[in-house]
């Protein structure tokens, strides 16, 4: 819900608009599988970016419901979650069900500035109640014209696979 | 009774041995994400590392609030294999949880062939000691055993040195130890890196595999001991020093402590 509002106000705005037609964006897909299992909880989902120091630059996308389980994405806590409460509450949307997903990013960072040349990290975390916890990663270079990420399936996600522009 | 007081003893008396029973507090979560969250903590005098054997007293046992202020713990229960206690944690911050023994003096003497001991330093010990005594000496001790907690984002005020006996300080915040990075623990006495004091990290699951994994070290100048858990878990350090000193108070002093830490997944 709150994903929906967000994305509505970006939208709105004629800055945001005038970027999302002139600059490419990166595309990032990922699967939730389904899992066949007595007590399924939709998992919590984190999508982030980290520069070569291993700084969080960028949260693309989370989905979650209470706080209490937050820290069960274990590494987006330690780098993003425990700290960052507004970038949290600007960012987070509901728990996603069993499927397929596309994100969009714009290769910048969560104030909106342009990232530099340089070797980045995108990680992707998954952690579901009564169930696993999977984390996955893979470095790119920016600028990256086109640069495609494929990370297999694991545990609590699917296929990743991502056009990094 | 006797043998209610020969269990004290022997908690006292922990840190003179490594094989004697290690008194450790385990909070039920070392990271928590809500405000007011419970935390209920085991503590337990045992060999096996987080395999409770016998309850403690949990009277002196204190929670250290973010900006340093302490709290006494009063919602606690003894059993036979481990005492618990609950604690709820209002707002955002690294916690402590100790309990400490303050400073002690134990002089302990011989009579007629006897080894007795009483509860007195060299100044007190004079007007107490019967006539006769002969190998007199005096120990200080002290004991600390602690853990920290971190609601939302780290703080580092109780995780700073008091500059008080025996204390561990680390090139890593207690909610920053993750499996395959090194960690660093540094043991000062007195607020200084001290050489020679001796330890040993455990981690929990010893009572499921045949190799305990137990790693023993002595400090050098620089008060440290690195090494690089494999495993995300919770572990336990247990250290202590023991050396003669030129006090007023003491011909010994003993200072020993345990604490207990999680690391996380990568």
């Amino acid at each position: 819900m709150k994903l929906t509002w967000a994305l509505l106000v970006v939208c709105a705005t004629a800055v945001c608009w005038h970027s999302a037609a002139t600059a490419a964006q990166s595309n990032i897909k990922l699967e939730l599988p389904a899992i066949e299992t007595s007590q399924y909880h939709r998992p919590y989902v984190a999508v982030w970016v980290e520069n070569a120091q291993q700084q969080p630059v960028k949260l693309i996308a989370l989905w979650v419901e209470k706080p209490d389980w937050l820290k069960d994405l274990r590494r987006f806590w330690r780098k993003i979650g425990r700290s960052n409460t507004a970038l949290v509450d600007a960012v987070s949307g509901a728990t996603q069900k069993p499927g397929s997903y596309t994100l969009q990013w714009d290769a910048k960072d969560d104030s909106g500035a342009a990232l530099s040349a340089g070797r980045y990290t995108l990680f992707v975390e998954a952690a579901r109640e009564q169930g696993g916890r999977s984390l996955v990663k893979h470095e790119f270079n920016l600028p990256a014209q086109g640069a495609v990420i494929d990370i297999a399936a694991e545990g609590e996600l699917g296929a990743v696979k991502a056009t990094i522009r | 009774m006797i043998k209610t007081a020969a269990v004290l003893l022997s908690t006292l008396l922990v840190s003179s041995s490594i094989s004697a029973h290690t008194l450790w507090l385990v909070p039920s979560h070392y990271v928590l994400s809500k405000h007011d969250s419970w935390v209920s903590v085991d503590a337990s005098a045992a060999n096996m590392t987080f395999v409770p054997d016998k309850g403690i007293g949990l009277t002196s046992l204190k929670l250290y609030l973010p900006d340093g202020k302490v709290q006494d713990v009063t919602s606690v229960y003894q059993g036979k294999r481990k005492s618990m206690a609950d604690v709820q944690l209002a707002g955002d911050g690294t916690y402590k949880l100790e309990m400490a023994n303050p400073l002690r003096f134990f002089t302990s003497y011989e009579l007629n062939g006897e080894r007795k001991r009483l509860m007195a330093n060299k100044q007190e010990r004079t007007a107490q000691l019967p006539a006769g005594a002969t190998k007199v000496e005096t120990t200080q001790m002290r004991s600390r055993n602690f853990a920290y907690i971190t609601v939302n984002s780290p703080t580092d005020t109780v995780v700073k040195l008091q500059g008080a006996g025996l204390e561990i300080s680390s090139n890593l915040h207690p909610a920053d130890v993750v499996a395959e990075e090194s960690l660093e623990l540094v043991f000062n006495l007195d607020g200084k890196p001290r050489a020679g004091v001796k330890g040993v990290l455990s981690y929990e699951g010893e009572l499921y595999r045949n190799d305990a994994g137990r790693v023993e070290f002595e400090t050098g100048a620089d008060g440290r001991f690195s090494f690089t858990p494999q495993t995300a878990g919770r572990y336990l350090v247990e250290a202590s020093y023991a050396a003669e000193t030129a006090s007023t108070l003491a011909d010994k002093v003993r200072e020993s402590v345990t604490y207990t830490f999680e690391v996380a997944l990568p």
